[in-house]
């Protein structure tokens, strides 16, 4: 039933999206798309559904109703949209740069990982924690979805590099280096007081060099430009954007220039796309909706003047205008617009999708990762063949990572 | 129809809300102290949209040197209803100690720090953050509670607003 949904979701996506083809019809197209969503493995590398897991009494073993909680993935949705493999991001929102804060971070840090390991344990028959590269295909093997974990925010290392083997030794296995203020590490690209070391730090540098020898992906995604370009430098092995898109289709910070595509593609990193929407495409001003709550407004009672009841009233009257009026939302043309731009600039060996589901990531058609296997229809649409997709769904991702843990195992880790 | 014409006009340039519904709240305890602090990270467009209905509102210009007379007050009273703190299981009334404001445009987050001397052992903590739920469905609040040297992350949101710790 569920899959009689989606394959009718699918068609009425294709429809809006697509330009008659007379050698292939509509369900054809969707059941051979499926079949690849089906046949390589899919890997998203950027969730940070542990800030749901850190909810008194939430179940990742439950399907929630996104349209209702507000969540993005658990494990059955995970299962309904096939998706194999994910990174979990262990999130610490950035705060005093001292060492109590640095301190208060560490312990906030090893929570949301422990967070996510208990979750594995309880749902060991579902899902497995996956180490390495090769861990995804076998945990896939074995009828369970890859649970990789990684960092958002260096800032829990603080000043000692050896949390960086800790965190290690924990399973982390990439460290996006900065969110979106500046930390001891490197500068973000939304920090309102601008650049601070002019890209990475001192003790940004050691960092990456121990995450080097230890086989941590290094992770750009938020920094600035300079800290991309500093991180190419620095870095003895390729470099990762677990949740980034192309500036040259989206005029963002948080995107990424074709001079930095070109040299990620030089570096053999990888891009992984993401579904927020602000990233995707320009927003268009919701002209309709703003007129409407212009209107309401100006009729409305002074605030000072309402009582509580009158409060809620008007409270109730302003959110079911939002919901009739609701902003567009990119879509999953948008997604596959960014594909094909880095595609033609870096080639297809440094693309992948990290959707952010959990940290504002959801577009329409795939509004959560029940949904992913839109994406792969669009690629199949566009006429992207099953190696390609593959490549895209995960492909280009492990083959960093397997270089990663390659240099590490040069550099004298032997636990790899 | 000229009234809705200037409407469309003035309103073509409103820019989007932030795309993130998260608000960020720490809150501290040390025994040595007696006294237990509270900071909220809200997103200003919010706090505006919660109090006045309007995202993009002046009219309460928090940390400005206009700020309206009232707008501790009514900030507080919105709190009151979405957000508590109980220490041994009753209620701890805050005051506003500081504000500032940090970003910018969109991404432009209001600091409310409100603090209260408490006495006695500390037994037991019950946090309510439902702050901006009655706006979002998809709200989150990450409330990051420090007992003198522990800490603890919580999430909380429309289904599950409270959370209760016990010492």
């Amino acid at each position: 039933m569920k899959n009689k949904l989606l394959i009718i979701t699918a068609s009425f996506l294709f429809a809006v999206g697509c330009k008659n083809d007379k050698n292939q019809s509509k369900e054809d197209l969707i059941k051979r798309a499926y079949a690849i969503h089906d046949k390589v493995l899919t890997l998203d590398t950027h969730a940070d559904t542990p800030l749901r897991m850190i909810e008194p009494g939430f179940d990742m073993s439950v399907r929630h109703d996104p349209k209702k909680t507000g969540s993005k993935v658990d494990y059955p949705r995970m299962k309904e949209g096939g998706l194999d493999a994910i990174f979990f991001a262990a999130f610490v929102a950035q705060d005093i740069r001292d060492d109590d804060g640095n301190g208060r971070a560490k312990s906030l840090c090893l929570q949301m990982i422990d967070s996510i390991t208990t979750s594995i344990d309880r749902n060991s028959d579902k899902v497995g924690l996956a180490l390495n590269p090769e861990d995804a295909y076998t945990l896939e093997k074995e009828g369970k979805h890859a649970i990789y974990i990684g960092i958002e925010n260096g800032y829990p290392i603080g000043s000692d590099i050896s949390n960086v083997e800790l965190y290690y030794n924990k399973g982390v296995r990439y460290i996006t280096l900065v969110h979106s203020s500046n930390n001891d590490l490197a500068d973000s690209a939304t920090d309102p007081h601008g650049t601070e070391h002019n890209g990475i730090s001192d003790l940004g540098a050691k960092v990456i060099g121990e995450m080097n020898r230890l086989g941590i992906m290094v992770d750009v995604s938020h920094g600035n430009d300079s800290v991309f370009y500093d991180a190419i430098k620095m870095s003895k092995a390729p470099i990762i954007a677990s949740h980034s898109n192309a500036r040259a289709v989206t005029n963002h910070k948080r995107n990424f220039t074709d001079e930095m595509l070109k040299l990620i593609a030089k570096n053999r990193g990888v891009v992984q796309l993401t579904m927020l929407s602000n990233y995707l495409r320009e927003a268009k001003p919701n002209v309709m909706r703003d007129s409407v709550l212009a209107i309401f407004r100006t009729n409305m009672k002074e605030v000072s003047e309402m009582n509580t009841d009158e409060r809620d009233d008007y409270r109730e009257k302003i959110n079911l205008i939002n919901k009739r009026y609701p902003d567009p939302s990119a879509n999953v043309g948008h997604v596959v617009d960014h594909i094909d731009h880095i595609v033609k600039i870096a080639g297809i060996d440094h693309v992948g999708i990290g959707c952010d589901f959990d940290g504002g990531g959801g577009i329409d058609g795939v509004f959560d990762v029940s949904e992913i296997k839109n994406i792969t229809v669009e690629l199949v649409r566009r006429g992207y063949n099953e190696a390609q997709i593959e490549k895209i769904w995960g492909g280009n991702l492990l083959r960093v990572f397997r270089e990663v843990q390659a240099y590490a195992k040069k550099a004298g880790n032997n636990s790899i | 129809m000229y009234k809705w014409f200037i409407v469309l006009l003035l309103s073509s340039g409103v820019t989007f809300a932030h795309p993130l519904r998260l608000s960020l709240c720490e809150i501290e305890f040390y025994s040595k102290e007696n006294l237990i602090s509270v900071n909220l990270k809200l997103f200003l467009t919010d706090v505006n949209e919660a109090l006045v209905f309007n995202p993009y509102s002046n009219e309460l210009a928090f940390c400005q040197p206009n700020e309206h007379s009232d707008a501790d007050k009514m900030l507080m009273e919105y709190l009151n209803r979405f957000f508590y703190v109980k220490f041994n299981r009753k209620k701890i009334n805050f005051e506003i100690k500081k504000k500032k404001l940090n970003g910018e445009g969109e991404n432009t987050a209001l600091w409310v720090y409100l603090e209260k001397s408490v006495e006695g052992k500390f037994n037991s903590m019950e946090v309510k953050n439902a702050v901006f739920t009655d706006l979002f469905y998809d709200q989150n609040n990450i409330v990051y509670i420090h007992i003198n040297e522990e800490s603890k992350s919580i999430m909380l949101n429309k289904e599950t607003s409270t959370y209760k710790l016990n010492f």
